[in-house]
């Protein structure tokens, strides 16, 4: 899941989450699902942001693009935050109402 | 005051056979996205309620306490309420 700083317009945003896309599928890893939260806002102030995009992303990758990509995330300016969150391997790819999504599925909520 | 486990003589409190929400509803993942589901867990102030109170058993009541502190992390769930 990553916040994606609300100055953007919604193309840019979509901008930045493609290229991690690109990141991950380059180096042989599956995006299984992209979901947009759309525009939340944040239960507490993270850099005087009192909003932002959410996007829970579900994926697969190797050790070294793992690595790599915690590299990217910490550096963009364009992300607030972010958590990469390893399922548990009985978590089949489920997607369910509303949002879910991680690296893999779960129930939703509002 | 100290043999309160032994006396049954005041205030017998029927013994809690309440199985945890986790086992009920047979959730295999406690989800750090579902997070008005754990809001259940949280007081007012946004702390984490002890298991007395949410009932839950030793795992999942460990995994609600994770699932709580990623969501209070993405900002999902607030840290402390009114300040």
């Amino acid at each position: 899941m990553l916040i994606v700083i609300p100055e953007l317009d919604e193309e840019q945003v979509e901008n930045t989450v493609g290229r991690f896309k690109t990141v991950i599928q380059r180096t042989g890893g599956e995006v299984g699902g992209v979901n947009n939260w759309g525009r939340r806002k944040l239960a507490y102030q993270i850099d005087h942001h009192a909003d932002g995009f959410y996007y829970v992303m579900e994926f697969t990758v190797g050790e070294r693009t793992l690595l790599e990509l915690k590299r990217i995330l910490r550096v963009s300016d364009d992300i607030l935050r972010h958590i990469i969150v390893k399922l548990p391997p009985s978590y089949a790819h489920q997607s369910l109402p509303e949002e879910a999504f991680e690296e893999e599925a779960v129930e939703a909520a509002g | 005051m100290g043999k309160r486990r032994t006396s049954p003589s005041r205030r017998e409190r029927p013994v809690k056979s309440k199985p945890c929400v986790f086992h009920k509803e047979n959730i295999a993942y406690v989800d750090y996205k579902d997070y008005n589901m754990l809001r259940k867990f949280i007081s007012d102030r946004g702390k984490i309620r002890a298991r007395r109170v949410t009932g839950l058993c030793p795992q999942h009541q460990r995994e609600a306490a994770v699932a709580i502190k990623r969501a209070r992390e993405m900002a999902l769930l607030p840290y402390v309420v009114g300040r």
